[in-house]
């Protein structure tokens, strides 16, 4: 009896040991595969600026976008990753409550030499770090992304790359280690929801993106003398709208990247998945929000504009309006609130306009106002609902005001690096390419290929 | 709209945890996507009309 106990007692720690090694290897595959769903996303935005330029700078677009991706990678490993866990509880760069930030943790951790490297590099005994690393670093890649389409055919290269720099191994981070950390001081004291990184990705990028806008200035012929625009059409728009799509395509790799699976040391449960706040999610609640909220926005804009260009772009605003509390929605409440982010998304791009600034994929709007959309709608749908995992009383809830507050710091952290590094370029004659330059086109000047030797023959022109 | 449950934790969870699980706001919700939806494809398909009405002339 005692041997068959014995031997009964070694089955299941053996099975237990290959259930563990199973789950680990399941949770490590996971997050690989969020990476290149993720670098989709950046195919797509190539995609979308490059259909979006005159054809005499498509090149010129597609090589500061590839750059963007290039640079983020290195940067993000040698201090973004670091960023996201020191900065967590502001800047005192002290431990948060869950006892996973500040400096010392981070230094511990994220660093590229030192103890610290056994993290940021192969280790058959963590199985973790490079995937969240590099899901992460996927994250900054998007951030660029989002801001370069808006600075096309007038941007230099290397003042360019610089932006991307500040804002995706740095402006983000800050905004993610505050709003989307477990520790961070946004959720901790205001009960900020960003699930899907509505305001700290999409709002951080796009007021970035704006900062920038106002130091460069506009293509040359976008505006008149009486202050009227142009409208200075891309050479392909199919290209743009495949961009568009492929763009959507990634980001279910994104917002699969936001869940944390369970059963790990690092998970927050042994058996259910959830939110980075700790909060219970599942892939079919992701599903269901994720579609509707496509759906709703295409609707929207289709409805007002019936343009494939915004349709598309009405896709994305769709998804980033719900992205907050893709967690927490009934599927008809997202397909109305991405309804309303459809019929906002050309009025608001055309005030811009009217401003003066010239945007040349609307991305200040689908991201930088839709994200604030997306943050104060959860706030008045889901105020009540605990921010974190943890009991009553001893964890933030989900308010208006928070979110509020929340969509003040992210329009800050992403605005003001905005402006202060384009203007310190600008001063620098980094930032504009010279007038004669953009007359007679980027790619002559600066690309040693050619985007179209044989041309392309245009299409009949729109009657209305 | 608020919690849906009476305790202000995720750990009481174990079903539903969308909001207005539970409610008649689901199925509000629900209906105000069916009847947009409808009156969408109508004044929608009154614009494709006119315009097919305008090529002619």
């Amino acid at each position: 009896m005692e041997e068959q106990l014995a031997e009964l007692t070694a089955r299941i720690a053996e099975l237990e040991a290959s259930a563990a090694v199973t789950n680990t290897m399941f949770a490590e595959t996971y997050y690989y595969l969020t990476i290149p769903l993720m670098i989709i996303i950046h195919a797509g935005f190539l995609g979308y600026e490059m259909g979006a330029t005159r054809m005499k700078n498509v090149l010129s677009s597609g090589v500061k976008n590839i750059l963007a991706f290039a640079f983020m990678v290195p940067t993000f490993y040698w201090f973004g990753w670091w960023v996201y866990w020191a900065f967590p509880t502001g800047v005192t760069f002290s431990v948060g409550p869950a006892g996973i930030s500040g400096a010392e943790y981070a230094n511990a951790i994220a660093l590229g030499w030192g103890e610290a490297a056994q993290y940021m590099g192969p280790n058959i005994a963590d199985q973790a770090s490079g995937v969240f690393w590099g899901a992460f670093t996927l994250f900054a890649c998007t951030t660029a992304s989002i801001m370069s389409g808006a600075l096309i055919e007038r941007i230099q290269t290397v003042g360019f790359v610089i932006c991307a720099i500040v804002l995706g191994s740095f402006a983000w981070v800050v905004a993610a280690a505050w709003g989307w950390h477990a520790d961070g001081w946004l959720v901790t004291q205001f009960g900020v929801h960003d699930f899907g990184a509505a305001g700290l990705v999409h709002a951080v990028a796009g007021f970035f993106a704006l900062g920038v806008l106002i130091n460069l200035g506009p293509r040359i012929g976008k505006f008149n003398s009486d202050g009227s625009s142009n409208d200075l059409r891309g050479h392909n728009l199919p290209f743009t709208v495949t961009g568009l799509m492929l763009i959507m395509v990634g980001f279910w790799g994104f917002l699969m990247a936001c869940i944390i699976v369970p059963g790990e040391a690092w998970s927050w449960y042994p058996d259910k998945a959830t939110t980075i706040y700790g909060t219970p999610i599942t892939l079919s609640a992701l599903s269901f929000n994720i579609l509707m909220g496509m759906g709703g926005g295409i609707i929207g804009s289709w409805a007002f504009t019936r343009d494939p260009f915004w349709m598309m772009s009405g896709c994305l605003a769709g998804l980033i309006s719900v992205a907050s509390g893709l967690d927490l929605y009934f599927p008809s409440l997202a397909f109305i609130i991405a309804f309303g982010a459809g019929m906002l998304l050309k009025p608001a791009a055309d005030v811009l306009e009217r401003w003066g600034i010239d945007d040349a994929v609307g991305a200040v709007t689908v991201h930088g106002t839709i994200g604030i959309y997306a943050m104060v709608v959860l706030g008045i749908f889901a105020t009540g609902y605990p921010a974190l995992q943890g009991a009553e009383g001893e964890v933030a809830r989900i308010s208006l005001i928070g979110q509020i507050v929340g969509s003040i710091v992210f329009f800050l952290l992403g605005f003001v690096p905005g402006y202060i590094v384009s203007y310190i370029l600008k001063m620098a004659g980094m930032l504009r390419v010279p007038d004669h330059v953009q007359i007679n086109g980027l790619d002559p000047v600066k690309v040693p290929a050619q985007a179209y030797p044989e041309g392309i023959p245009a299409s009949p022109a729109a009657s209305n | 709209m608020g919690f849906p449950y009476s305790e202000a934790d995720w750990a009481v969870v174990d079903g539903a945890m969308f909001m207005g699980a539970g409610g008649a706001m689901t199925g509000i919700y629900t209906a105000i996507t069916i009847v947009g939806s409808i009156i969408l494809l109508w004044k929608c398909n009154r614009v494709e009309q006119s315009l097919y009405e305008s090529s002619e002339n």
